[in-house]
């Protein structure tokens, strides 16, 4: 009968349990009960950090711009903020960003559910793989990149202009123009949506969908009435996460809008680098960010708090 | 509505995946309020049969009808068929009342008669006091039975039964057995039952066909296939079964002379199956075989073993015993008498009998 214990561990039980002691001596189990608290602390401190900015942002958006020293002055004012409304440009930059973001949520949304769809209920794991490496494969190019690779199709010159002279048809305006923004910031967003998209999906048994097709719902009905409203929560998760993203979209309005079509965020980065005005910069966040929080807190209140399958 | 004679007829339904056959020639028919129960281990193809009568599934060859009915090309959501899930299948975002009125919206009943059907099924169930409850708020048993009020609210032809029972526990399965037998009869809705518990089959059925390996083994009541099973497979399967090889040696009036190794017996078979001298297998129910006292009377089948478990379970002892003479067989034999439980220890000699009767003889599968 072989002995119930080894003379020599393997090296790795060893360090294993020389770690174990080392962890139990810098931990002592009577703080078990904070450990939760040691492994969320760095997050809390990312979280901390990002809010001192944000009183940073505040306090620099209370201060007019000298234009003799091109300094902040010392006094605190609104001056910053009656400036944003009293310019309508501003107003109609706010307006055009969350049209955009809007409408490329919806779209978003739309192409991206029958993709997760397909993607989780397909019985062909060829194709579950193909959509997922098609889906990610955009993801390591990088955003600039790839707005950059729409201009080498959409440009004056590119791809599909040339193609249309060779064809005598007359050339295309299909970049420099908001549908081009919307068209990239879509294609950009869809894998973040598929990705959200799908665990909400594979929460819904297929028994589901039978059980409601036995019951008398043809698949519209069974999609309308079951379907849909089961994956509220990840629609939801999705929409706030691409309406976010898009409202503060930086790169896809500067490159495919190409100047015409500026974002909020291309009207605070002209602010800080272009007029050197940090405080007016500063204030155009500020409306930013309490925009963006306001939006997500409606769409929360208005769907329930299960959205991000916090709490279901 | 016609009025066939039968509620469901199966002809010569196979099924394929590739190279596997999950169902295999199917045949049965089933009458109007009849329980049908489908018995067999898992991947025998009972589920196959049902999701195809469902419509969730197409056979490759073969015809079903229902209620006189071909459905060939009728798709599932136009069926008159009711159907509960193994795992429910609820819709956790509605209440039971909505789960119970959602087949009467879907199938376009008035709008107006909804309330008071659905009041009728939940209170058929006794579930009317929990009628705004979602399902999360409900326990497995109320689950179970908001579940089988959504099947049965809109008065299918048919109800299907997809082993909505093996999540429960085992007391609370046995409760919901006849809670559905009770319903079932109450309605009088034609009814399938699919279940790996035979338990299940044999209490809740009028009907019962066994299958295994995509082949329907024997279709009979349940009496009838526990007393008579048609072959070696449904022998084993259904109750606590010891089976033996052996030998033909006479033929006489549906009764086989065994050579068993040491002992011959004698055993219940067809004659026209068995010829001299050919391999058999033999099988005998735990319950059948007695352990005979001191000085008893010797049965058709008499034999001495040797005592090498006891297993307690609570109503009766259960004694595995080899014997030597029989190949060396282990066999299972019951003690129903609380009085002698600690009778017979191990490693000490019992003597058992049983009757040609319950002593059956098949061929041997090749």
């Amino acid at each position: 009968m072989p002995k119930r214990t080894l003379d020599r561990l393997p090296l790795r039980w060893t360090l294993l349990d020389k770690l174990e002691a080392i962890a139990r001596f810098l931990w002592p189990a009577r703080l078990r009960g904070a450990t939760g608290w040691l492994f969320i602390t760095p997050a809390l401190l990312l979280v901390g950090v990002l809010l001192i900015g944000l009183g940073y942002m505040i306090e620099y958006s209370l201060h007019e711009l000298d234009l003799s020293t091109y300094r902040l002055k010392d006094a605190y004012t609104l001056d910053n903020y009656v400036f944003l409304v009293e310019q309508p440009v501003y107003l109609r930059v706010l307006l055009r960003t969350l049209l955009a973001a809007t409408l490329v949520t919806a779209m978003t949304l739309f192409l991206a559910f029958p993709y997760a769809y397909l993607m989780v209920r397909t019985p062909s794991s060829a194709l579950r793989k193909f959509l997922l490496v098609s889906l990610f494969l955009p993801f390591f190019i990088g955003q600039v990149v790839r707005a950059y690779g729409w201009l080498i199709i959409l440009g004056k010159e590119g791809i599909i202009n040339t193609v249309l002279l060779k064809m005598g048809l007359p050339a295309l305006d299909l970049i420099y123009n908001y549908g081009a923004v919307v068209f990239g910031l879509v294609q950009y967003m869809l894998p973040f949506a598929v990705l959200l998209i799908v665990p909400a999906i594979t929460a819904i048994g297929e028994d589901i969908e039978l059980a409601a097709e036995s019951l008398g719902a043809n698949w519209l009905r069974a999609f309308w009435h079951v379907v849909l409203p089961m994956a509220r929560p990840g629609l939801v998760g999705a929409g706030v996460v691409v309406f976010t993203l898009s409202m503060t979209d930086f790169a896809m309005p500067e490159i495919l809008g190409g100047g015409t079509t500026d974002f909020i965020a291309s009207a605070i980065y002209d602010s800080f680098f272009q007029l050197s005005n940090s405080g007016l910069g500063a204030a155009l966040s500020i409306v930013l960010v309490t925009l963006g929080s306001i939006l997500v807190a409606i769409v929360f209140r208005l769907t329930g708090a299960g959205t991000l399958s916090i709490r279901q | 509505m016609s009025t066939a004679a039968n509620m469901v007829e199966i002809r010569n339904v196979s099924r394929a995946f590739g190279q596997s056959v999950a169902v295999d020639n199917a045949n049965l028919t089933l009458q109007r309020g009849d329980f049908l129960t489908i018995v067999g281990p898992s991947g025998c193809g009972k589920t196959t049969l049902l999701r195809m009568i469902a419509g969730f599934d197409e056979p490759s060859r073969g015809e079903i009808l229902i209620n006189g009915q071909n459905v060939a090309s009728v798709p599932a959501y136009q069926r008159s068929i009711g159907m509960v899930f193994q795992k429910l299948a609820l819709f956790p975002h509605m209440t039971a009342f909505e789960n119970v009125a959602f087949p009467l919206r879907m199938r376009r009943f008035n709008p107006a008669l909804i309330p008071e059907l659905v009041d009728r099924y939940l209170s058929l169930v006794k579930l009317d006091h929990l009628a705004a409850r979602r399902p999360h708020q409900l326990s497995g048993g109320q689950q179970q039975r908001v579940a089988i009020a959504r099947a049965l609210s809109f008065s299918p032809d048919l109800l299907l039964l997809d082993e909505p029972l093996s999540a429960l526990d085992k007391k609370l399965r046995e409760e919901m057995q006849l809670e559905f037998r009770r319903i079932q009869q109450e309605l009088g809705v034609t009814t399938i039952n699919v279940t790996h518990d035979q338990r299940e089959a044999l209490v809740m059925s009028d009907h019962m066909i066994v299958m295994d390996e995509g082949v329907v083994q024997q279709s009979n009541t349940p009496r009838e296939i526990y007393n008579r099973p048609g072959n070696r497979f449904v022998a084993g399967f259904l109750g606590v079964t010891s089976m033996f090889k052996g030998r033909v040696s006479a033929i006489q009036d549906g009764l086989l002379s065994v050579d068993m190794g040491g002992v011959t017996m004698t055993a219940r078979g067809n004659d026209a199956l068995f010829s001299i001298g050919d391999a058999i297998d033999c099988a005998v129910r735990a319950e059948q075989i007695t352990l005979l006292e001191e000085g008893a009377q010797a049965r058709e089948n008499t034999v001495t073993g040797l005592v090498r478990q006891r297993i307690f379970e609570g109503d009766r002892m259960v004694y595995e015993v080899r014997v030597e003479d029989m190949n060396d067989s282990s066999l299972y034999v019951f003690d129903h008498n609380p009085g002698k439980h600690g009778e017979h220890d191990v490693d000490t000699t019992v003597r058992l009998g049983w009757n040609a009767e319950s002593f059956y003889a098949f061929p041997v599968v090749k």
